[in-house]
């Protein structure tokens, strides 16, 4: 052991050392939140709680039941019924997403064609009963409305799906039967 | 020997083939778009070509013969380029809303993009504009989709034979179109369905309601409609049938189905299934629970079976029902019940003509490959309509034709018509007399080519026959004589309307006799899936199972020993002897399994008397039909796709069902009757439906050592281990000849349509939209002179009464007969007919019902 080692052990140099820097923290602003009292916005894209996009012109969901979301999402947590509706048209009766099984990966709103499925910024959705959890058609259309209507959801669009997001549009094409060039 | 290179890698090839076939062969694949394994090469969509050294230009793999020496490239920059090419010219005009459409996922155009094509076409016309069809009740046509593959017409033209569609229109504008240009109006067999590449033909059965990857489970079973005995992929999502196809390459059906096969599986999940065991109590029906029912009818059985003996008490086993369900049935009755009255509907058809056939030559003579139809040179139809009765056996017919075989047709199977090569070949008879034309056939056969000297006791009737005078005469007698003697290989397909003949034995022997003396391969049409398997397994009154005849000692012992239980003594009768010994009141208690005799007999109110007259009745069934409205009790059984078990095609080939979806509402046939039969006294405790088959084929000399892993590899076909046995007849039964002229202005007659079948098929909703309603089928020329229209409704009238359906004017009747059908309920041609027995095959003979046409 040399000298200087043992003053360093003697004197508790390295300790010192770190209480300084616990001194300092103590007058610097704090960066904690106080959730729940203080909650803080998230960032558009942020993949919270699921929501089905509702076409402002039709009200409706701009879902067209491909089930492409549903073949891609890892953990097989949503699942698609249509069926044949009026005029011979496909119409989705059942969109239901498991949520607590989902792991937020987002691979549906990729997949989605559409872009008719979104992660909101929504994240605190706690409950005490599992079927809560349970998100049919409604629900999910409802979270569009609650958290990304209006100009949220444009900004999303703009900021993440370009150019792809300028080719979404309510699927009328083949809605209407009339083929038209895309 | 051939030597092909493709990709580096050397092929050898025996016989001709394309390019494309070799390459697949060893295992190289080629993309095509136009090429379909059941059609015949195209070379339309050029997405097969390959390079070919030596050729200037590429070349179609799928046109090409391959030729000694060729080294082909089936990739390269080139290639890929022209590919990509050809696929960008396809979506020029596909709409390609994959998201939408319901091929997505198993379209093969999405495939080929998806690989080869390239991601954004240069072509930004205007698409053309085909509106979707949905006036087909069957089929949604999306003709925006269509690549003009034709893949769908010639299928319908040159496999199914039906030459219902065509493509129209040229250049871009081309699409294909019905006939009728609206709906189909065709056979319906769906085979278009299956080669459309891409959703321009899709299903309005499953429309919308499903992608192909959302399927839970796949279950391959057996169709249950009619004794060919189709493979069928049932496609499962939440318990519920999404639909039904076929695969190339599994089953003897290889790739085709036919309406009822493909459409008619809705009957399984219809509202009207019994849903709990039923019990009558002062005329009505109480819903009861599993173990009362048991306890109440084994409590019956018992009381009958101890104050009047066995013989009091009958059976009708099932042709819909399984192997399994049908040993277990026979065992109960003989062993619980104490009787041989064990019979089936398939007497007045299948089991009787069997039977007497097998007696004169041999069993298994009736056992013959349907595929092997397809090298046949000559094919005499006679007695019914393959092509509706056992539409894929049809299809071998019309595949013959087309390889140049000649097809005879005696009488007006409709669906061969158009293949008849020339008109001479088919034969117009009087009505109800195909004894006369069989035996004339027959004896003039015999005095050109002598008997064999095998069988004495056949030689003997036909020189008998020949001696005869002659009844009738035909003016073709000579120029078939001449096809037959000089074919090489001769198939004779007999319908069951040749049993359901007063005398119908004469035609019998005759058949019979054709097949011995033109060394013949003999098919009997069966109407329902198991009939054959209902043989083997012992339902009926006078052979055990394996066809081993009750009367004689070594057999019986045996069995015994293996039942440890003695069978009982006389032989039992057959099922419209228990008709009529309902009648006198000789029997007392019947139990019916899956069956539905006052519907399915004739003369439906007799039948109806007599059930009505019987101390106890039991029906085990999956719905409340005609006959189960008259039961004591009503069991709920378990349906076509909900149960495991085997099914004995016409081929005698066994194939193994397999439950796709789970019920509620019933219980395993087997099941039934073996809880029953422990309350009796008669322990019977199987597991499962395997189980039953692991007693059958230790006890059935026929079944002898089959597993289910080989009947599930498809490999069970006749003789399987064992070996044809039972002695042949020395003397030929005949009964005295009865020839009546039938000279009224209409006789009704039985039409066998193609897309219904009886009890399950009016409840197939899908069936019913393309045959909602019976219709009364009457020639042209009396159609005129009664001044009928199409659709006009008249009352027709019988003996046994009256019903009014509208009128259908069929141009393949030749005759003063009408046909009805015997498939909706409360207008089945049955309860219009009278029968007399058949002395001989105990079957009933249906002929010269005279009908009275009223227009109404
Ligand atoms: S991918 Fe989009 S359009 Fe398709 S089912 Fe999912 S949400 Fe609907
Ligand atoms: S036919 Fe195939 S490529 Fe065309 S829209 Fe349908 S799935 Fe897509
Ligand atoms: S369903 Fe059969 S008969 Fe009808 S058009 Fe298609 S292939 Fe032809
Ligand atoms: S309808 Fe289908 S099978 Fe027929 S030509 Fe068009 S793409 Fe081919
Ligand atoms: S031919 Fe017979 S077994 Fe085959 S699909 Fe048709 S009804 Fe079913
Ligand atoms: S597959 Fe060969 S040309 Fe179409």
């Amino acid at each position: 052991m040399t000298t200087k080692e043992l003053v360093k052990k003697v004197f508790f140099i390295e300790i010192l050392q770190g209480l300084a820097l616990t001194l300092k923290h103590l007058f610097t602003p704090a960066v904690t939140r106080q959730y729940p009292t203080e909650k803080r916005e998230p960032f558009p894209g942020s993949r919270g709680l699921h929501a089905l996009v509702r076409d402002a012109e039709t009200g409706r969901e701009k879902c067209v039941g491909c089930g492409l979301c549903a073949a891609m999402c890892p953990s097989q947590c949503i699942h698609i019924y249509t069926s044949e509706g009026e005029n011979h048209k496909k119409i989705v009766d059942r969109y239901e997403i498991d949520v607590l099984r989902c792991v937020f990966c987002a691979f549906c709103v990729e997949a989605c064609p559409y872009g008719a499925v979104v992660l909101t910024g929504h994240y605190e959705y706690s409950d005490y009963n599992r079927d809560a959890f349970y998100y049919t058609k409604e629900r999910l259309l409802e979270n569009w409305d609650k958290y990304m209507s209006g100009e949220k959801g444009k900004e999303y669009f703009e900021k993440f799906w370009r150019p792809k997001s300028e080719d979404f549009g309510f699927p009328t094409v083949s809605r209407t039967g009339d083929i038209k060039n895309p | 020997m051939i030597t092909i290179t493709v990709n580096g890698k050397e092929i050898q090839i025996d016989k001709p083939m394309t390019v494309l076939e070799a390459a697949k062969k060893a295992g190289i694949k080629i993309p095509t778009l136009c090429h379909h394994e059941l059609l015949e090469s195209y070379g339309g969509c050029r997405l097969c070509v390959v390079e070919v050294e030596r050729m200037p230009k590429l070349q179609n793999a799928c046109t090409l013969l391959a030729a000694d020496g060729m080294v082909i490239r089936t990739e390269s920059e080139v290639i890929s380029k022209v590919r990509s090419e050809m696929l960008e010219l396809l979506l020029i005009n596909h709409p390609l809303d994959c998201a939408y459409c319901d091929k997505a996922g198993e379209c093969e155009l999405q495939d080929l993009v998806n690989k080869y094509g390239p991601t954004v076409g240069r072509y930004k016309e205007e698409k053309r504009k085909v509106p979707e069809s949905h006036t087909d009740p069957i089929f949604a046509r999306h003709m925006g989709r269509c690549v003009v593959c034709t893949r769908c017409v010639r299928m319908c033209d040159t496999v199914q034979g039906a030459s219902a569609i065509s493509m129209i229109e040229r250049g871009g504008r081309t699409r294909m179109e019905p006939f009728s240009s609206t709906s189909f109006n065709c056979e319906y067999c769906g085979n278009c369905l299956t080669v459309c590449p891409v959703g321009a033909i899709l299903s309005r059965l499953y429309i919308h309601s499903y992608r192909p990857w959302q399927v839970d489970k796949e279950i391959k079973t057996i169709c249950p409609y009619c004794g060919v005995g189709c493979s069928l992929f049932v496609q499962v999502r939440d318990n519920s049938i999404k639909r039904v196809i076929p695969k190339i390459g599994q089953g003897l059906n290889n790739g085709l189905l036919c309406s009822r096969g493909r459409f008619g599986y809705e009957f399984i999940e219809s509202q009207e299934r019994l849903k709990s065991p039923l019990v009558k109590e002062k005329g009505k029906f109480k819903q009861s629970t599993w173990n009362e029912a048991f306890h109440f009818v084994a409590g019956r059985l018992m009381e009958i079976r101890e104050l009047h003996g066995g013989k009091a008490i009958a059976g009708i086993a099932s042709p819909r029902c399984t192997n399994e369900d049908n040993y277990v049935f026979q065992k109960f009755m003989r062993m619980a019940c104490r009787t041989n009255n064990i019979d089936s509907i398939s007497r007045i058809g299948f089991a009787a003509a069997q039977k007497y056939i097998e007696d004169l030559l041999g069993q298994g003579v009736t056992s013959n490959i349907i595929d092997g139809l397809k090298n046949s040179d000559a094919i005499l139809v006679i007695g019914g309509d393959p092509t509706a009765v056992n539409p894929i056996l049809g299809l071998a017919i019309r595949a013959a034709a087309r390889n140049g075989a000649n097809v005879i047709v005696v009488g007006n199977a409709k669906g061969l018509v158009p293949i008849i090569r020339d008109k001479t070949l088919r034969i117009i008879h009087p009505v109800f007399r195909e004894a006369d034309v069989l035996e004339l056939l027959l004896t003039n056969i015999f005095k050109t080519q002598d008997v064999r000297a095998e069988k004495p006791a056949i030689d003997k009737r036909i020189k008998e026959l020949s001696e005869k005078p002659v009844k009738m005469d035909i003016k073709e007698m000579e120029k078939l004589v001449k096809i037959l003697l000089g074919s090489n290989s001769i198939s004779i397909v007999a319908g069951m309307e040749l049993v359901q003949r007063v005398d119908g034995h004469r035609s019998l022997f005759a058949i019979a006799a054709l097949t011995y003396l033109l060394e013949a391969r003999l098919f009997l049409l069966s109407e329902k899936p198991n009939e054959q398997g209902l043989i083997d397994m012992g339902c009926l009154p006078d052979m055990l199972p394996g066809g081993r005849p009750i009367n004689v000692g070594d057999f019986k012992h045996k069995f015994e020993a293996a039942w440890k239980e003695s069978i009982p003594q006389d032989k039992g009768i057959t099922l419209m002897e228990m008709i009529g010994a309902i009648r006198n009141k000789d029997i007392k208690a019947l139990y019916i399994m899956g069956e539905n005799p006052v519907f399915n007999l004739p003369n439906g109110h007799y039948i109806r008397e007599a059930l009505e007259s019987l101390d106890f009745l039991v029906v085990q069934d999956i719905f409340l039909t005609e006959t189960a409205e008259l039961a004591d009790v009503v069991l709920p059984a378990l349906g076509w796709a909900e149960k495991d078990g085997t099914y004995t095609n016409l081929e005698r080939r066994v194939q193994l069902l397999k439950r796709a979806i789970d019920s509620s509402s019933g219980i395993e046939d087997w099941k039934i009757i073996s809880e029953i039969s422990s309350i009796m006294g008669y322990e019977m405790d199987y597991s499962s439906a395997e189980k039953i088959m692991e007693e059958i084929a230790k006890v059935s000399p026929l079944y002898r050592d089959l597993t289910y892993k080989e009947i599930g590899a498809g490999d069970c076909l006749w003789p399987y281990h064992g070996e044809p046995l039972r002695g042949e007849l020395n003397e030929v039964p005949v009964a005295v000849d009865i020839t009546q002229d039938y000279k009224a202005d209409f006789y009704l007659a039985i039409e066998k349509p193609l897309f219904h079948s009886g009890t399950l098929s009016r409840r197939a909703s899908a069936l019913r939209k393309i045959c909602p309603e019976p219709t009364l089928k009457i020639s042209p020329q009396h159609a005129g002179k009664l001044k009928l229209k199409e659709g006009d409704r008249v009352n027709i009238s019988t003996a046994q009464g009256t019903i009014s359906v509208p009128v259908s004017i069929d141009a393949s009747i030749t005759d003063n007969r009408v046909l009805l059908s015997n498939n909706f309920e409360n207008k089945g041609v049955f309860n219009l007919l009278n029968f007399s027995l058949d002395k001989v095959t105990k079957a009933p003979g249906i002929e010269g019902c005279e009908v009275k046409i009223e227009r109404k």
